[in-house]
């Protein structure tokens, strides 16, 4: 299962009405999410990482009336994460001195980062695999064309043709939304 | 603890939450602590003796209106605060509303007051222990909201102690009507709020500390 928005979304509606199954899998879902947020942003050992992650979870499990279910779960859940890491800076910064406190900073909008992952995410998902594929290979991974069509195990003219045609049935589909 | 077993052990509980939990919940907090204020008030100052004959008049309802309204503004604030995405806060202005309109009926009250009694109509006979008595009994209905924010999520601690603070010295302010018998509006506009604002004040110094998660 894909950790986009809907899906995370409906899994937590269905955990506040009680179901347990639901509520494991989006906690599990969010593991990797989360792991990726603290990696980037707080430089410490997997250690403190997994810690982080699971202080999260555990936030997320008991905090769980905070959430509104009309309002985007992963604006809820990346406000929980920050205020996570905020509050374990504080309390790492009695010990020892913040390293690339700047870094993370900068990082801000990693969040939006994360998010926009996830709606690349979904629109891929709309595509036929070819192009999803070579699209992903070229414009999100930065390949070249003819690394992705050998990755692929295509032919160059081909891998082109699946990007070209794939970013055209995209670009229909937004201007469509947009509507 | 790995994580694989930190998540089963959390799926293991996991209670159905109704939609409007976070209002629902500071209600809760806001309603145990208004009853221990009440009890509070009522053994140590004592419930004014002439309650319901004051209820059947105007100035009890525009202390309860004020009070109860500033109550509510604070509320709404609240509930925004104990999101965590709480990043944009709306309605901030409804405070102001019941403030405006007490001293609006304050003015009037001193247009049609000799000014010689206004200074006596200012301080009633318990401006010096109104603020102190609202501040003391916002103290449990404080402490019934601190209850109410372990299972939410505010991340502006200081601001969410403020509200907090506000909601509860409204709240108490309210309580301490059923003994005051106090009339005029700008002796409520003054004493009580600065009662109230004291709460709040109060909230926060200490919402960082206390409400920490």
């Amino acid at each position: 299962m894909r950790a986009d928005e809907d899906v995370l979304h409906s899994l937590m509606v269905d955990g506040l009405d009680g179901d347990a199954a639901a509520h494991a899998a989006l906690l599990r879902l969010l593991v990797p999410l989360l792991r990726g947020f603290y990696r980037r942003r707080a430089r410490g050992s997997d250690d403190d990482i997994e810690d982080l992650v699971q202080e999260t979870l555990i936030a997320v499990h008991t905090r769980r009336a905070s959430y509104d279910r009309t309002r985007t779960f992963t604006a809820w859940l990346f406000a929980i994460a920050r205020y996570k890491m905020i509050d374990h800076f504080r309390r790492v910064s009695r010990l020892r001195p913040i390293e690339g406190l700047e870094d993370t900073l900068m990082a801000e909008g990693e969040e939006d980062a994360v998010a926009a992952r996830l709606d690349v995410d979904r629109l891929l998902a709309l595509l036929p695999a070819k192009q999803a594929r070579m699209i992903r290979a070229t414009r999100v991974e930065g390949l070249s064309m003819a690394e992705a069509a050998e990755a692929g195990g295509i032919g160059e003219s081909d891998a082109k043709v699946s990007v070209h045609r794939g970013l055209k049935a995209l670009m229909a589909r937004i201007v469509g939304d947009a509507r | 603890m790995n994580t694989d077993e930190l998540i089963t052990t959390l799926s293991q509980e996991v209670r159905p939450v109704r939609r409007g939990a976070i209002g629902r919940r500071l209600l809760v907090g806001l309603g145990l602590g208004a009853m221990v204020s009440t009890g509070l008030l009522a053994l140590w100052t004592g419930i004014r003796p002439d309650l319901l004959a004051a209820m059947a008049g105007f100035t009890f309802w525009m202390k309860w209106a004020y009070t109860l309204s500033l109550a509510l503004a604070a509320l709404t604030i609240s509930v925004q605060l104990a999101r965590p995405d709480s990043a944009k806060l709306h309605g901030l202005w409804l405070a102001a509303i019941p403030v405006l309109l007490l001293a609006g009926i304050g003015v009037l009250d001193l247009l049609r007051t000799p000014p010689g009694e206004w200074l006596a109509m200012w301080l009633g006979h318990s401006w010096k222990s109104c603020p102190w008595r609202v501040l003391a009994l916002a103290m449990p209905i404080f402490a019934g909201l601190l209850w109410s924010f372990r299972r939410l999520a505010p991340t502006r601690l200081r601001a969410a102690g403020a509200a907090a603070g506000l909601l509860a010295g409204a709240f108490a302010a309210a309580v301490y009507c059923l003994h005051c018998p106090e009339t005029s509006a700008i002796f409520v506009l003054t004493w009580y709020s600065l009662g109230i604002l004291a709460t709040s004040l109060l909230g926060a110094l200490l919402g960082p500390r206390l409400l920490r998660w």
